[in-house]
């Protein structure tokens, strides 16, 4: 284990976490104005990948192009498929529901989970291909030789991500801060019922809310195909956990923890993942196949010692 | 829309109807016995035929008692008309999906012999002449007269046994024809009973009586293994209990504390894994047992416990959100770590994704539980064995939950979940209450886990996952919770029964069926959030609009009277 390999785990981990964080922010805006975790989160993320594909696959010509050419299509779509789909299940399954006991949107959103995740499952179809997708079907792949940075390999998709990570998270704080729908989700955000007095239309705010989390989703969802290679109808279930964990260290409800959160918990799954085999005691817990049981056991320790998260303050509960 | 008629032609109607609807299940609906359940035969009814009998017949009493025969009007103390309503569609429904079924699967409407079209337009005159008649619900039902202690027992029994037989049906349909007619049939069927008032009145008979309901129901569950001679449907009933065990345990963490456990099956796979580790299965790691079934059972339930400890203690101070996460983390990370303790990706302790097999079966009180007993002469197979067993499981459950429920911990669980920071200004302690609760949850889990174990003969990861197309798994148990009702006992059963009951009859459908199970969730909390069973708090809960409006126009009408 040299230097160079721990300088490499840091990047991976790194990549990994800025995606990570993408996931988180959708988790944190909703969290923080409507106090409800919108499970769906993950499927919602998965779904910008499979849009983003289907439009790959379906478009002709596409693929004909270099996918540097393609990737702003293949981006659209992914965004216009999440944000068509946060938008809907926010308009029919969780508005309905607003002001019902805490239970009901929690369970609802668990069947939209399962409701997303199977339609694409059954109905998801390539060109030449048999209706529903059962195993993980191929993305495609940015073409050109990965970068190497001191020692440390990076591919393009993953110098990618980390353009796009910070691009989103420099546009979204001066969104929130600078422009009239933003200071309204601020508002909303530190009491609804005083913000709908002062003229918000929070159900506006709301939707947009879930957006604007739907579409950071679907961008990290590209951003992941391209890296990996592969999609799976089911990615969305240990992405949306790692995305809440993420929030959940950052301090949910706070957009910058959110990001901060996931760069955390990247790097310490990279780590667990490359170091643990090093060490005498844990080497049988190393390896891909433990990442996600250590990024669980650091959620139960953050929720432990410090549940308000890295950057959150003690919020009152305002149930 | 159902053109006016006026009340004599739509009571002529019904009597036509209900009259030939009695009739056509003796004759025969097709020629051929090809169809599931040979319903060729004259003078004698059978398969679905049934149902349209049932259902006729129901629809009989209410048209009687609708009519004014005197002694019957009884039968509906809260109005026949919506009764009769409810009977007629379960009539209709059951027919008229037998004689399509019919019809598509042979082939052709041509398939259909005269008996199949009498029924069907039979059942169609009954439930039109229903939907014509004026409502005549009455908003407060006379209160029922007060029967002989003895008497309120045996009508408690008789009723069932009667629940017993239908739901027997329904586990012993050998065809998706049959028991898709048998749904709707059958939930037609209850709601009439509803709508006459009868359930209600039942249920405060059965408050009065709570030992009679508890020895009536334990009576008629046993019936079930005295009626079966194959070993077929006692499976299926084992595995319904298996999976009605848990749902009783998940509802009071999810029901009386209003927890949302999202990965319970975890505990269940705990169980189901320590028993196997010491059941002295030769697949197993360690090299001891069998152990027991006390022994194995209450270290079930004890590494069950230390989980759901080590879970909860962390995430129950916090807000009520951040454990439904914690727990779905856990259900998954269960998964994966019994799938990884193979020795090569990790410690060897769970044979990975073979997991433990060749688990024996159980000793209790020298009983060996997979060799057939005879006893009043019914031979009891293995699975009767199992099935005796789980019933016993099941009412400690029900025990624990009833006394813990009717306690002073219960109602700090209900005071909780209802306002949190009313019940903690009360003095409840909300962190300890809900430890305790999600404690006696994960090890009462456990306890299902063990025998689970035995009963499946294995311990493998993929019996425990968070969804699937089978129960038990976490979606299903929540679901089975959610549809029959938080906080009853009776809902979880209900539910249970009907999510195993469901994929396993349309297994052809499978493909769709976590899609539909999905939808379904949503639009149950959309539109009924309560639940199949409702627990009166919770209805209130959920529709205190409706509730308090109902209250208004009482209030008013006493006013003007």
């Amino acid at each position: 284990m040299t230097a160079t390999d721990v300088l490499q785990l840091l990047a991976d981990g790194l990549v990994l976490g800025t995606m990570y964080g993408l996931i988180a922010v959708g988790y944190t805006m909703v969290y923080g104005i409507l106090q409800i975790i919108n499970f769906a989160h993950g499927e919602i993320y998965m779904l910008g990948g499979f849009g983003a594909l289907f439009v790959y696959a379906w478009v002709p010509g596409l693929r004909a192009v270099s996918l540097w050419l393609a990737l702003p299509v293949l981006l659209v779509a992914a965004v216009v498929v999440s944000v068509a789909a946060a938008v809907a299940a926010e308009r029919f399954a969780y508005r309905p529901l607003r002001g019902a006991p805490r239970l009901a949107p929690l369970i609802t959103a668990i069947g939209l989970s399962l409701f997303l995740q199977q339609v694409v499952f059954n109905f998801f179809t390539l060109p030449g291909g048999s209706v529903g997708v059962t195993a993980p079907v191929p993305f495609p792949q940015l073409p050109g030789e990965p970068l190497h940075l001191g020692g440390v390999t990076l591919s393009h998709a993953a110098l990618l991500t980390l353009v796009v990570a910070a691009l989103a998270m420099v546009v979204l704080t001066w969104f929130v801060a600078r422009t009239r729908t933003g200071r309204a989700m601020q508002a909303t955000a530190q009491d609804p019922k005083t913000a709908r007095l002062m003229g918000i239309d929070t159900d506006r705010v709301i939707v947009v809310a879930f957006a604007i989390g739907a579409l950071l989703a679907a961008v990290a969802c590209v951003t992941q195909g391209l890296r990996l290679g592969t999609i799976s109808y089911n990615m969305g279930f240990i992405a949306g956990l790692k995305g809440f964990t993420a929030a959940v260290l950052g301090g949910i409800g706070n957009i910058k923890g959110a990001m901060l959160g996931g760069v955390v918990l990247g790097v310490a799954e990279a780590l667990a993942s490359g170091l643990l085999p090093h060490l005498p005691a844990l080497h049988m817990f190393g390896g891909s196949v433990w990442k996600d049981v250590w990024a669980f056991v650091i959620l139960i320790v953050v929720l432990l010692i410090r549940p308000q998260g890295l950057l959150g303050e003690r919020i009152a509960d305002r149930a | 829309m159902i053109p006016k008629t006026s009340t004599p032609a739509a009571r002529a109607l019904v009597v036509c109807g209900a009259a030939l609807s009695l009739v056509s299940p003796f004759l025969a609906w097709t020629w051929t016995s090809r169809y599931p359940g040979n319903l060729t035969v004259y003078g004698y009814p059978g398969g679905s035929q049934l149902l349209t009998l049932a259902g006729a017949l129901l629809a009989a009493v209410f048209t009687a008692a609708v009519l004014g025969v005197p002694g019957l009007r009884a039968l509906a103390p809260a109005g026949a008309v919506r009764a009769l309503r409810a009977a007629s569609l379960a009539a209709l429904t059951a027919t008229w999906i037998t004689v399509g079924a019919i019809a598509v699967d042979l082939g052709g409407v041509v398939n259909v012999e005269p008996g199949g079209w009498l029924a069907a337009g039979a059942v169609l005159l009954l439930a039109a002449g229903a939907h014509a008649l004026p409502d005549d619900t009455v908003t407060e039902p006379p209160p029922a007269a007060r029967l002989p202690r003895a008497a309120e027992g045996a009508l408690i029994t008789v009723v069932f046994l009667a629940a017993m037989y239908v739901l027997t049906y329904g586990i012993t349909t050998d065809s998706a024809q049959d028991f898709l007619a048998f749904l709707p049939a059958a939930g037609f069927g209850v709601r009439a009973l509803a709508a006459a008032g009868l359930t209600a009145r039942f249920g405060a008979l059965t408050a009065r009586n709570r030992i009679a309901v508890a020895v009536a129901a334990l009576a008629s569950a046993l019936v079930f293994p005295f009626t079966q001679t194959g070993d077929q449907y006692t499976a299926i009933a084992d595995n319904i209990l298996v999976f009605a065990a848990v749902a009783l345990g998940l509802n009071i963490v999810v029901g009386l504390v209003g927890l949302l456990d999202l990965g319970y099956v975890a505990f269940l796979g705990t169980g189901a894994y320590t028993a196997a580790l010491v059941s002295g299965s030769t697949f197993s790691t360690f090299d001891i047992g069998p152990w027991p079934f006390w022994a194995t059972a209450l270290l079930g339930m004890g590494v069950s416990l230390v989980a759901g400890l080590v879970i909860g203690a962390p995430t129950l101070r916090l807000h009520g959100d951040y454990l439904a996460i914690v727990t779905l983390g856990f259900g998954e990370i269960f998964r994966i770590t019994v799938n990884n303790l193979d020795g090569t990706s990790g410690p060897r302790l769970t044979n990975g994704p073979n997991g433990i097999n060749s688990v024996p079966n159980l000793t209790v009180f020298g009983f060996d539980l997979g060799t057939r007993h005879t006893l009043l002469g019914v031979t009891f197979g293995r699975f009767a064995n199992y099935y005796l067993l789980l019933l016993a499981v099941i009412a400690v459950i029900v025990f624990v939950y009833a006394r813990a429920g009717n306690s002073r911990i219960g109602r700090a669980w209900i005071a909780l979940r209802e306002d949190e920071k009313a019940a903690t200004a009360m003095g409840i302690e909300g962190f300890r209450y809900k430890l305790l609760a999600f404690g006696l949850g994960a090890s009462l889990a456990g306890l299902a886990g063990t025998v689970m174990a035995h009963l499946q003969t294995n311990a493998v990861p993929e019996n425990y996952k968070f969804a699937d197309t089978a129960p038990p798994n976490s979606a299903f148990l929540l679901a089975a919770v959610v549809l029959g009702g938080m906080g009853t006992v009776s809902g979880p059963l209900v539910g249970a029964a009907l999510l195993y009951l469901i994929p396993a009859k349309f297994a052809f459908f499978s493909q769709y069926q976590m899609m539909l199970f999905g939808l379904a969730l949503i639009l149950m909390m959309r539109f009924r959030p309560e639940g199949l069973v409702p627990d009166r708090r919770h209805r209130l809960e959920f529709h205190d609009e409706q509730v308090a409006a109902a209250e208004a126009r009482r209030t008013a009408a006493e006013a003007t009277a």
